[in-house]
């Protein structure tokens, strides 16, 4: 087997003392970001964005670009782990996918009195769930890759728009709301030169505006200001609950025991975790309620539910952590970002200089192989440092909200200032941070806009490439059986909430009233 | 929960259409027609249902308090980053300084000590000593160690300061 060959060089690549050490920093890092309430993953990724640009370009000795993706990965691991304790332990999460652990994991360490065994239940299944998707990784990312090295315009097209259907189609909010987000995000992208013209647009005259609207600093205010934002008004509202924070080994023990007779559970959630995450635009996030669902499901004691329930703590964290990794087969493979978070990192291979996709393969391996090889040792270091760290990661938690919130401000603007050494970053951080705290208070989505943004120029050219090549004809998508079956696809997706509210509303006909109020 | 309130479809309103730009050829504006278009259906459709909705299932804003809280914070952070740069404009013949530009290190020092003060209560050496640390630690950290150049102050132009 050829895989095995390449992994062993992945494994070279990434046990290099600067990419290990680096890596530890990171999922530190991570874990610290997974703990802070008022800071995601995402957000924690796309600030340190441009510092990977230092790493990338040799700042540190021996680095280069796969030290860079090591750093941001391992940071996505840390916080995928860390944002679990303080949903646990104070019963707030850390990490919008840590929301589902509030429903079990609080109830077991708070009314049951095991902090220890939830966290390591939590633990446990991450690591299984981490460990299942990248085996699947490894082996599926060099065939997709292949394959999708014989794309044309037409296909590459046809998955983009079957990348925005999933957002609209499977979104957790309101299809419309999702749309006009996606809409937006796609807006947003085209301000500056034409990519194919080479025409000025949207720039009302500016020529700061020229260059487009850069993506880092837009995110960095939706998701880092936003959530400072967010998280200020839940200040004083929110009550800490506070749970010794202590993990002895006979919790971990007792949580491999518990896991023994779940394994069927963690397995099948991780499997599907992975194909999930593997769809463009979800990421851990909707996997974790997914996995907390089919555990429900197929549970035989459902009546424990919601009572601290280990299955109902270990079928998420598989799920979720899965999920996670597996979105980055999209984004590496194909150069479509699976989730927020993988959007940013795919940024950063922009930054660095290098193109996403099916070509990575074939010209950068190291690349490829350093970063799998680098997912197996980060979940491993996390899994180690989560067991010994909890009560220092508590500790986090008692930071005092007057120097926090300003700090992570303070990061924030360093982060989107430093990589243009623009003002006018700055500020568009600041106001998307606004925008990103209305949106969120609206429900509007924000993964369709940072999607549709990071996208839009190649959605773009590969539409009007194929429209060139057609000659103006839209019948040309439908030339090749490939992307007729992804933009049919796009379609039923697209119609899935329209047949859904149908459904309900035939249902409900009777009782407006309650529809009405949902 | 389909609160998207009135606001929302204002400012969409005003939104698309400057961002329309003549439909004309199919060349660079055909494709953020297209966009401003869907987006502009799609808001319209959700504001048609927020307004459909009755209002008052659920509020934006959970009482006056948090509206604070999230000024409490918001206003600062613009503050701030209006001080980095300064305050001024150029016109081809002289340029006007309101507020100089106080440069990447005084702002935040300013910034910390401001929130320890106001939010911390905390005593005056205390703030006085976080005001200083921060800025120094993302000295050190950013101007040596990842050679990232910050915005100085006018006191950097000046000569006086080394940041």
């Amino acid at each position: 087997m050829e895989v095995f060959g390449d992994l062993a060089g992945g494994f070279a690549t990434a046990l290099h003392p600067i990419n290990m050490a680096m890596l530890f920093v990171a999922v530190v890092l991570g874990l610290v970001i997974g703990v802070l309430p008022g800071l995601g993953g995402t957000s924690g990724v796309a600030i340190l964005l441009p510092i990977t640009v230092f790493i990338a370009h040799g700042s540190l000795p021996g680095s280069d670009a796969t030290t860079a993706i090591i750093f941001l990965a391992g940071i996505y691991w840390g916080a995928l782990f860390g944002g679990v304790i303080t949903s646990i332990l104070f019963n707030i999460p850390g990490e919008p996918w840590a929301v589902v652990l509030l429903f079990d994991g609080f109830p077991l360490a708070k009314r049951l009195g095991k902090p220890g065994l939830a966290l390591a239940s939590s633990f446990v299944s991450s690591f299984l769930g981490a460990l299942v998707s990248t085996i699947l990784f490894t082996f599926f990312a060099l065939p997709i890759a292949l394959k999708a090295l014989e794309f044309g315009p037409a296909e590459l097209f046809a998955v983009f728009v079957l990348s925005f259907a999933t957002l609209i189609g499977l979104g957790a909010e309101a299809p419309m709301k999702s749309l006009a987000m996606l809409a937006l995000g796609l807006l947003l992208a085209a301000v500056g030169f034409d990519t194919i013209t080479g025409e000025q647009r949207l720039n009302f005259g500016q020529i700061s505006l020229l260059s487009g609207i850069s993506f880092v600093p837009v995110t960095i205010g939706l998701f880092g200001i936003g959530e400072i934002l967010a998280s200020a008004e839940e200040q004083g509202i929110g009550f800490v609950e506070n749970i010794p924070a202590r993990l002895g080994l006979q919790d971990v023990f007792a949580a491999l025991g518990e896991l023994r007779k779940r394994l069927r559970l963690v397995l099948s959630n991780a499997v599907i975790g992975f194909f999930f995450g593997v769809l463009p635009g979800h990421g851990a996030t909707a996997a974790s309620f997914l996995g907390y669902g089919l555990a429900r499901q197929y549970s035989k004691n459902k009546e424990n539910f919601g009572k601290g329930e280990i299955s109902g703590i270990m079928g998420p964290q598989a799920a979720a952590d899965s999920a996670g990794v597996a979105s980055l087969v999209p984004m590496i493979t194909l150069g479509i970002p699976g989730s927020p978070t993988s959007a940013v990192i795919m940024a950063g291979l922009f930054i660095w200089g290098l193109q996403p996709g099916p070509v990575l393969f074939i010209q950068h391996p190291d690349f490829v192989w350093g970063l799998i090889a680098s997912i197996y040792l980060g979940h491993l270091l996390t899994f180690i440092l989560c067991l010994l760290a909890v009560p220092l990661l508590a500790m986090i938690m008692r930071v005092p909200y007057a120097i926090i919130t300003p700090f992570i401000v303070v990061i924030s603007i360093i982060g989107s200032y430093s990589l243009n050494n623009s003002m006018l970053d700055v500020f568009i951080t600041v106001v998307f941070g606004v925008i990103g705290y209305w949106l969120r208070k609206m429900k509007y989505p924000l993964a369709p806009l940072v999607v549709a943004l990071v996208l839009g120029d190649s959605t773009e050219r590969e539409l009007r490439k194929a429209l060139i090549a057609g000659h103006g004809s839209p019948l040309y998508f439908f030339n090749s059986a490939l992307s007729t079956v992804l933009i049919v696809l796009a379609v039923v997706l697209v119609l899935i909430p329209l047949i859904r509210t149908i459904r309900a509303r035939r249902r409900g006909a009777g009782a407006p009233a309650a529809a009405a109020h949902p | 929960m389909l609160i998207a309130a009135v606001a929302m479809f204002d400012s969409r309103a005003a939104f698309s259409p400057s961002a329309g730009t003549s439909p004309g050829d199919v060349g660079a504006r055909w494709y953020p027609f297209l966009a401003a278009a869907i987006m502009g259906i799609a808001s319209v459709i959700v504001a048609y249902r927020a307004l459909a909705t009755p209002p008052g299932s659920e509020a934006a804003f959970e009482g006056r308090q948090s509206v604070f809280a999230v000024l409490k914070i918001a206003i600062p952070m613009l503050v701030y980053a209006l001080l980095i740069g300064g305050i001024g404009w150029k016109t081809t013949d002289f340029t006007y300084v309101v507020v100089p530009p106080f440069g990447f290190y005084l702002a935040t020092a300013l910034y910390m000590g401001l929130f320890a003060w106001w939010l911390g209560r905390y005593k005056i050496w205390w703030v006085a000593a976080i005001a200083f640390a921060f800025p120094l630690v993302i000295f050190v950290a950013f101007e040596i160690g990842f050679r990232v150049t910050l915005p100085k102050s006018f006191l950097y132009d000046a000569g006086i300061l080394p940041f």
